[in-house]
């Protein structure tokens, strides 16, 4: 605590992190003044006319999907934890697959399944006739099921956690008072969970708000997706901006929420007399119930679509799909991803590094607005980018450099959240050791502390690298000519129903998004757990 | 553990080597090599390019994006834009882009000679290549084509629910809205607005070839179109249930809404021979008839002929407002399509 006390002169790193953060905050800022000074016809139009439809969506949406991941997340959790059946150990793992695939495959894969004269309709109408409909998958319904199929597992990993973290001595005392099993789940069992649940649904409901990639292919009318209309139909991006700061708005919003209930989530009496439950062994009955839950789930949110992508993707290849274009399609969605990665992590160190060193109030603040990527759905980060570089350097428009800086702001939360805590568990004495040793804060910088954080690093680094592969709206609005990358591809080719054609692309980023799951179940997640057991 | 430093040199060093391995690909005057920006369906338009490519030598980067975006992104990009060339499916759009003097007049012999004048700005600063019309596809089990005469039919209470439009940002959308303006006058316009949005309900769409495809499957009686989608789904499924009606052809009527896919060379191009070549090899019998077999559009040059699957040219009138105007009328139509909150 020596060196936070001790008065410095601001350091070059100091500047560096105060333009950093004036530079990520510049493009919201802006966007925020364009909305703010747009004439108030405008305003008055929008709002008599979409702004009440695309809110009612989105919201309904937003609360349509938070409900079904509510029930999915927390009965699974609470199988894998307090139930031993066969298969369990590969099942925990399995339902956190979701994840790694993108809601805008998952939305593809199903417009074809449900669609009219897909497959399954025909095994619908040999049950219920030959007039029988499917629900459709563009509908209210089918797009709240298909982005609950992939959000689910952000509740189930919360809860889980909070299961396995939960001291079973408050439910055996409740149970030992006389209290009923159903009494003590609702009185004991879910308060303690609740934060978890609440963390997780917050983030669900985070994520639907801002996802592009699920309703277009859907056609599903939300305001992430009306600002992506209006930015490619209207000369003049007024509108655009105004839904997206009701947008920001919103996100803040539910963000607060999420930190708030997740740092309460944070705080257990673990010590003294904690003990994991038992598990239950699940009889024959329970095991077939249990079993053919859990495969139901991950069959529909995970099993069939791969199938189908690999089935695609098969019928592709042997067309003829992977060709020199195609390899054209990796390079350009690795080289932007490493670039932004690399960018990121650039650029987050000095914020990350100053809040957790010298946590003065201005360099707590430089980081939280770092974090403000985090309430920018991607159209509205490329609009911002893009409105701001239009005014202030045009020449940069359209070149690699004005996608790259969309990516760092739409992404630098995801690996802060890394960078951060593996800065905070290096003690500042190696460092002053360092010193006394004769190193310049700059030494000891380079040779103690960068070496010690470097796993945290590295994870933020891949983190930031797959959020960025996968990234849709901002890649779409910004490219450079001849920047198309995977994620476009799967998109272009899905959005015309050339399902096959989409296949391979949809494949790869489904494969290469597995490592980044693993990292984020074992860093996370587990890692919280078991720092409760010990 | 001193390699993490120099994992952040090595790393840095890789950026900068990836960059400047881009940059000169970016900036290089390579003379045999044009960029196109194009507001075209990717799949309609890259064949025809690549066969230009295989006969020139000339390289073609394509980037394929929404008009109306690739409008801002021009102007934005001004002077430094890599595009030499535009082409896009929206007469209005080509003509605004004339306006913000963003394409280069051009004086080619060959143009003058193949396209008629009514097709191409009046300084051959864009110049059309081909025709489309916008039409009601129609599931023939569902639907008899005596029923829908006119576009304004489908606004009718009968259609509730029954038919499929294209999403408000479409280009050709806005264009057809405003020749129906220019016919019909605003009120009724709005009137037939009203009743597309509440007898589409939430059947819009973003693409034409998924409107073709509900009203194949039978998701939509009809819906309105780009008329060849149509055709190239017939080509893929010749068995599918669906045909087209030219509308408003009745005496005194309207006429059926026509548009062009049209090419302009920017003003900030630095290989204005090159794209001339381009231009000549589109406007040519052999590139007009691409146009013709590859996506089903009326060539514009008189000699060629159109697919025989299309309903026949010489049989149908189109609509008398001229291209270059749809760029000054799209403003007021934008304005009346927000006031009935089309999606």
């Amino acid at each position: 605590m020596l060196t936070a006390t001790r008065v410095r002169a601001p350091s070059s790193l100091q500047w560096i992190s105060l333009f950093t953060a004036a530079f990520l905050v510049l493009p919201t800022a802006y966007i925020v003044y364009v909305a703010m000074t747009a004439a108030p016809a405008v305003w008055a139009r929008l709002w008599s006319t979409r702004i009440p439809e695309l809110l009612g969506n989105t919201l309904s949406l937003a609360l349509g999907v938070a409900l079904i991941t509510l029930v999915l997340g927390v009965s699974l959790a609470w199988i894998t934890v307090r139930y031993d059946f066969p298969g369990r150990r590969i099942w925990e793992w399995a339902l956190a697959l979701p994840l790694a695939m993108p809601t805008y495959v998952l939305a593809y894969v199903y417009a074809h399944l449900l669609g009219m004269g897909g497959p399954t309709e025909q095994w619908w109408q040999l049950l219920f006739g030959h007039e029988a409909r499917l629900p459709s998958p563009q509908s209210f319904p089918g797009v709240t099921m298909i982005m609950a199929l992939d959000t689910f597992p952000f509740v189930y990993l919360l809860v889980r956690s909070a299961l396995q973290n939960l001291n079973v001595s408050f439910e055996e005392v409740a149970r030992a008072c006389g209290v009923s099993p159903w009494a003590t789940l609702r009185r004991v069992t879910l308060p303690l969970i609740r934060p978890a649940i609440a963390a997780g649904l917050a983030l669900v409901i985070l994520y639907v708000i801002s996802d592009f990639g699920a309703v277009s292919l859907l056609r599903y009318q939300t305001l992430t997706y009306a600002v992506y209309q209006q930015m490619t139909s209207r000369y003049d991006h007024t509108a655009a901006s105004i839904l997206s700061l009701l947008l920001v708005v919103m996100a803040i919003i539910f963000l607060v929420t999420e930190r708030w209930f997740r740092q309460r989530s944070r705080f257990y009496q673990t010590s003294g007399r904690y003990r994991r439950s038992t598990r239950q062994h699940a009889g024959p009955l329970g095991t077939a119930l249990i079993t053919s839950y859990v495969v139901l789930v991950f069959g529909a949110a995970f099993g069939i679509p791969a199938a189908m992508l690999i089935q695609w993707s098969v019928e592709a290849i042997s067309q003829g799909a992977l060709d020199t274009r195609f390899l054209g399609f990796i390079w350009n969605s690795g080289f932007l991803a490493a670039l932004a990665a690399c960018g990121a992590v650039i650029i987050g160190l000095p914020l990350a590094y100053l809040a957790s060193r010298r946590p003065s109030r201005l360099n707590i603040a430089c980081l939280q607005a770092a974090y403000a990527g985090y309430a920018l759905p991607g159209p509205v980060a490329a609009l911002a980018v893009l409105v701001l570089f239009t005014h202030f350097a045009p020449a940069l428009y359209g070149t690699v450099v004005v996608l790259i800086i969309a990516y760092i702001l739409h992404f630098l939360p995801v690996g802060l959240q890394s960078m951060e805590p593996a800065l905070q568990q290096v003690t500042p004495n190696v460092e002053e050791v360092a010193r006394t040793l004769g190193c310049t804060t700059h030494q000891s910088l380079w040779r103690v502390t960068l070496p010690l954080v470097r796993n945290g690093f590295v994870a933020a680094w891949v983190l930031m690298f797959l959020q960025t592969m996968k990234e849709l709206p901002a890649t779409l609005l910004l490219r450079p000519v001849g920047f198309d990358t995977l994620a476009i591809r799967v998109w272009l080719e899905a959005s015309e129903e050339y399902y096959q054609l989409a296949a391979p692309a949809a494949l790869l980023i489904v494969i290469l998004s597995l490592p980044a799951l693993m990292l984020l179940v074992s860093k996370d997640w587990r890692g919280e757990a078991q720092k409760g057991v010990t | 553990m001193a390699s993490f430093p120099r994992t952040v040199f090595a790393l840095t060093l890789l950026i900068s080597a990836l960059i400047l391995q881009e940059w000169p690909a970016k900036t290089a005057d390579a003379a045999d090599k044009l960029v196109v920006y194009s507001g075209r369906a990717e799949r309609l338009i890259k064949p025809v390019l690549d066969e230009f490519q295989t006969k020139s030598g000339i390289q073609i980067e394509l980037l394929s994006s929404g008009t109306t975006e690739l409008v801002n992104r021009l102007q934005a990009e001004g002077d430094h834009t890599p595009a030499d060339v535009f082409l896009t499916n929206d007469a209005g759009s080509l003509e605004h882009a004339r306006e913000l003097k963003l394409l280069r007049p051009m004086n080619m012999r060959e143009v003058e000679r193949a396209i008629p004048s009514q097709f191409r700005a009046s300084d051959n600063s864009w110049i059309g290549l081909s025709g489309r019309f916008w039409v009601v596809v129609y599931n023939t089990t569902l639907v008899k084509p005596e029923q829908i005469k006119s576009l304004l039919d489908l606004a009718q209470p009968q259609w509730k629910d029954k038919i499929a439009i294209p999403n408000s940002g479409s280009e050709y959308l806005q264009a057809g809205v405003s020749v129906i303006k220019t016919t019909f006058g605003d009120e009724r316009t709005k009137q037939f607005l009203q009743g597309l949005k509440t007898n589409a309900g939430s059947q819009v769409y973003q693409k034409s070839s998924q409107i073709v495809e509900a009203v194949a499957k039978g998701q939509v009686a009809a819906g309105i179109v780009n008329h060849y989608y149509i055709y190239r789904h017939l080509a893929a499924q010749p068995t599918a249930p669906i045909a087209a009606i030219m509308t408003d052809q009745q005496e005194g009527g309207m006429g059926a809404i026509m548009n062009v896919t049209g090419i302009g060379v920017t003003r900030a191009s630095k290989h204005v021979d090159s794209a001339k070549l381009l231009i000549e090899f589109l406007v040519a019998q052999a590139g007009q008839k691409l146009f013709a077999d590859l996506d089903k559009e009326y060539p514009l040059h008189p000699d060629v002929k159109a697919d025989p699957a299309l309903v026949d040219r010489h049989s149908f009138r189109a609509a008398l407002v001229p291209l270059a105007r749809l760029a000054e009328l799209r403003e007021s139509t934008l304005t009346l399509i927000e006031q009935v909150g089309l999606r």
